[in-house]
């Protein structure tokens, strides 16, 4: 058998012209840079019809209205990147608002007992979908879409109507602040740090690498069960943080405010430029899409006109940010063949 | 010596599938012990056991004279057990370095990853073993499958593994690379580590093998010395007969018809302005060293790149942009395309829907589907490229490597386009399908079909092929015919400038 050798040399990569540098690097961060030029476009727009727009208090009354939208995106984010989808944050959230607003009492002690368990409830719930899904092999979606109904009906059961009472203390939580800037940006700020720790950590980079493909992940030594428990074991944390943090902002438990939050994490996040395909993206993205839906309802306010106004707004800028993340992953496809 | 690896009667079943039946293969280390068999032998499965990726029903394996049994890739790669799978087990969305240390990366006091540790880990690694050049930052799925394939063995060998398997390794690489990972592993043997080495060529295993194992229908029915045994033995071993021969009589059935003719066909720098006649009846072959535009002109044809230039198909101008222009009815074009596992097949849909997809028109009455033509035109293809499958219906993700290659093979056939663009169609399939298929290529242009096929084997041009266009820096160098049509020539027109002398 003969084969024709090639010439030395020959075969390195020729190193590609600047314009298609740049061109190559603006459309690997096309998913990204997309969502960064929307929401600067949507506070253009915002800032020329309201006064003090682009002040340090605008980015605390926003970032309070978004956190609880940001902290469930959080884990929505991480189970997206793992591939797949948690509807049950719906029924966490309204369960860990009601267990706060019925539990909590007055004493600092039971408030603090309460909040732990809360968070180690949504633990436990998340690592049960994640077994779940690797055991009986089943969809996320039908798995957390059961036990989303689970939860909102157990939720129904401890409070049948809004209600319930948080201490003031606890309520207080959104008015603190500290060099200017109020508990809710400094609650960002962490839960960043806490993403860019986590995703350089193996369990984070076998997360992303499992949604990225599965089979070789796990030919690579990755165990399916354990990284289904961390992912949805996280997702559910991150709920019942969601959940913990409203009460601050309502007052009162309610058994039916988790379902507002489960599309729009989704939304949020995809809006960021997180692929549904798993692998692929990153909180900062979520972030940037939590902002950006929370400026849509801004601007639906001061422009007075029907709230059904939001969600129309929030799908055309969701559909122009998957279909210029697409576009913009089919010419950098074309650029490498 | 005493044998290191020692697997005993190793059995292994899926459902009503037998792929192990009696798998026995003792191999000592310091040696590249190669393994041979039939696609669907059972090669693959047998080193997933090795590899922990799947779990033996039955047998025994001993490594260094301690029981080896692993549940899982991780803990056969803590016993010094690494493997190159034949479907790489690589992350997309990972750098090449993040590949490579994935799951054992070296970890900051934070116990996050240390990106630059990883990064100057790698290119040891590279300068260490000589690798070809890639960057160690570059994100995985902008490499090509060739630089894969190096990037999966770099990993392998960053676990500093007592025994590596190769599983076909060498089938996605380009010639010099393949010196390279032939020259590699005789130094590993050298170095003490056993290789476990499967391969369809037998050239390389002659080459490198000190041993050689042969598995057919899942049971081991010889073992050698490479030295004391010849190429014959091996391969009626492997069949369970003698092969008569690998290449068919070749009689010229060329007629006076132009199936397909380029003009002027460029595609961005890699190919210049190309001109080409394939005739009815006519294995026109393309040959050319590694990247001198022989797939762009593949691409090209099947409207998978974008080109400039005229193409005739059947004597009527065609525009093609897409594969869908390509492929349309009797005077379309059908390609075997390089990437098979990501472009050519549905792994999780059954052998008899990735055959008849494009074709349901062939079996469909009245708008109704006819399911006993669909079976007999499945069954006939089954038979006929003789795909080893349960059935029908089990899923081609499941089928052996070979296997899958010839069910692209024949989903291709089905189409009827009558002119067959074959982008190394033999790749990972067994010498004695190889030679069906060869048989079959001549028998297809007998019939009129006109066949544009490139290899990355010389013999099986000069074999096969009626005539030879040999590319050179994406021009047309020569056309080589008769006997002119030799390795020798093919090998002068692909590296001197005959224009220019
Ligand atoms: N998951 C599975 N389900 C059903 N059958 C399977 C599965 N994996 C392998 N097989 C069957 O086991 C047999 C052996 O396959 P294997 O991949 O080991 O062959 P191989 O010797 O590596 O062939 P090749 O040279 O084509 O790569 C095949 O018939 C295949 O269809
Ligand atoms: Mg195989």
């Amino acid at each position: 058998m003969t084969m024709i050798a090639s010439e030395p040399g020959e075969h390195a990569a020729r190193p590609p012209s600047a314009p298609a540098r740049w061109r190559g690097w603006l459309l690997d961060r096309a998913s990204l840079l997309i969502p960064c030029l929307m929401l600067l476009a949507l506070l253009a727009v915002y800032g020329s019809m309201r006064e003090g727009v682009f002040t340090l208090d605008e980015l605390n009354l926003d970032t309070a209205a978004a956190m609880t939208l940001m902290l469930a995106a959080t884990g929505q984010t991480i189970v997206l990147l793992r591939g797949g989808i948690d509807l049950s944050i719906g029924g966490m959230i309204s369960l860990g608002t009601v267990i706060a607003a019925t539990q909590f009492g007055d004493g600092g002690a039971t408030t603090l007992l309460w909040s732990v368990l809360i968070v180690l409830l949504g633990a436990v719930v998340g690592m049960l979908n994640g077994a779940l899904i690797t055991v009986l092999r089943l969809q996320p979606f039908l798995v957390t879409l059961a036990t989303w109904s689970i939860l909102a009906g157990t939720a129904l059961i401890i409070l049948p109507i809004d209600g319930g009472s948080l201490p003031s203390g606890w309520m207080a939580f959104g008015s603190g602040s500290w060099l200017g800037l109020a508990s809710p940006v400094w609650l960002l700020i962490l839960l960043l740090a806490f993403w860019f720790w986590f995703k350089r950590t193996r369990t984070g980079i076998a997360i992303k690498a499992t949604g990225s493909n599965e089979r070789s992940a796990f030919l690579s030594g990755v165990s399916p069960l354990a990284i289904n428990l961390w992912t949805y074991g996280l997702s559910g944390v991150f709920a019942a943080l969601a959940a913990l943090y409203l009460t601050t902002q309502t007052g009162a438990g309610s058994p039916t405010i988790g379902k507002d939050y489960i599309l729009p994490s989704v939304a949020a996040a995809v809006i960021g430029g997180i692929s549904l395909f798993g692998g692929r993206g990153g909180l900062v993205g979520t972030i940037i899409g939590a902002y950006i839906l929370t400026i849509i309802g801004n601007l639906v306010f001061v422009l007075s006109i029907s709230s059904y106004w939001q969600p129309i707004a929030s799908g055309v800028i969701l559909l122009i940010a998957v279909l210029a993340s697409s576009l913009a992953e089919k010419s950098s496809r074309r650029n490498l063949s | 010596m005493p044998d290191f690896l020692e697997a005993l009667s190793v059995a292994k079943r899926y459902g009503g599938i037998v792929a192990l039946s009696d798998a026995t293969l003792k191999a000592r280390s310091g040696e590249v012990h190669a393994l041979l068999g039939e696609n669907g032998a059972g090669k693959s499965t047998f080193i997933q056991i090795l590899a922990g990726a799947v779990r033996a029903d039955s047998g025994s394996i001993t490594l260094g004279g301690e029981r080896f049994a692993v549940r899982n890739p991780e803990e056969a790669q803590r016993l010094g057990v690494a493997a190159v799978f034949q479907e790489l087990s690589l992350i997309p969305d990972l750098t090449v370095a993040e590949n490579i240390f994935f799951r054992r990366e070296p970890l900051s006091p934070l116990r996050t990853a240390r990106a630059g540790a990883m990064r100057e880990a790698t290119a040891e690694l590279f300068a260490r073993y000589r690798f070809p050049a890639i960057r160690p930052d570059q994100e995985l799925r902008r490499l090509t499958l060739a630089e894969r394939q190096v990037v999966e063995i770099a990993k392998a060998l960053a676990r500093d593994p007592r025994v590596l398997i190769l599983d076909e390794a060498t089938s996605a690489l380009a010639p010099r690379e393949t010196e390279w990972l032939l020259g590699l592993s005789r130094d590993l043997a050298a170095e003490g580590k056993l290789v476990i080495y499967i391969s369809h060529r037998l050239g390389e295993v002659r080459r490198i093998a000190d041993r050689v194992t042969v598995f057919r229908n899942g049971a081991t029915v010889a073992a050698y010395d490479t030295a004391s045994v010849d190429d014959d033995t091996i391969i009626a071993d492997m069949l369970g007969r003698q092969m008569e021969r690998l290449y068919p009589e070749r009689r010229n059935t060329t007629t006076g018809r132009i199936a397909l003719s380029v003009k002027g066909l460029s595609v961005e720098n890699r190919l210049a302005d190309l001109d080409l006649d394939l005739r009815e009846g006519e294995v026109l072959g393309v040959a050319g060293l590694q990247g001198h535009g022989q797939r762009e002109l593949f691409q090209a044809l099947f409207g998978a790149a974008r080109a400039s230039g005229a193409i005739e198909v059947w004597g009527k101008p065609r525009t093609i942009r897409s594969p869908r222009d390509a492929l349309s009815g009797r005077d379309g074009l059908a390609l075997v395309p390089e990437d098979r596992r990501n472009h050519g097949l549905l792994l999780a849909k059954s052998v008899r829907e990735n055959l008849t997809l494009s074709v349901v028109k062939r079996f469909t009455r009245f708008g109704l589907t006819d399911p006993k033509r669909e079976a007999k035109l499945v069954d006939d293809m089954i038979a006929q490229l003789r795909i080893k499958a349960g059935s029908p219906e089990q899923a081609a993700g499941t089928l052996s490597g070979g296997n899958q290659q010839k069910v692209i093979f024949g989903k291709m056939l089905l189409t009827d386009a009558r002119i067959l663009l074959l982008y190394d169609p033999t790749r990972g399939i067994d010498v004695g399908t190889k030679g069906e298929i060869f048989t079959l290529m001549r028998d297809l242009a007998a019939r009129g079909y006109a066949i544009l096929f490139y290899s990355s084997d010389l013999a099986e041009l000069v074999h096969v092929a009626d005539r030879v266009a040999v590319l050179r820096y994406g021009r047309l160098a020569a056309i080589l015919e008769g006997a002119e049509n030799s390795e020798h020539q093919i090998l002068r027109a692909a590296m001197i400038d005959t224009r220019a002398a």
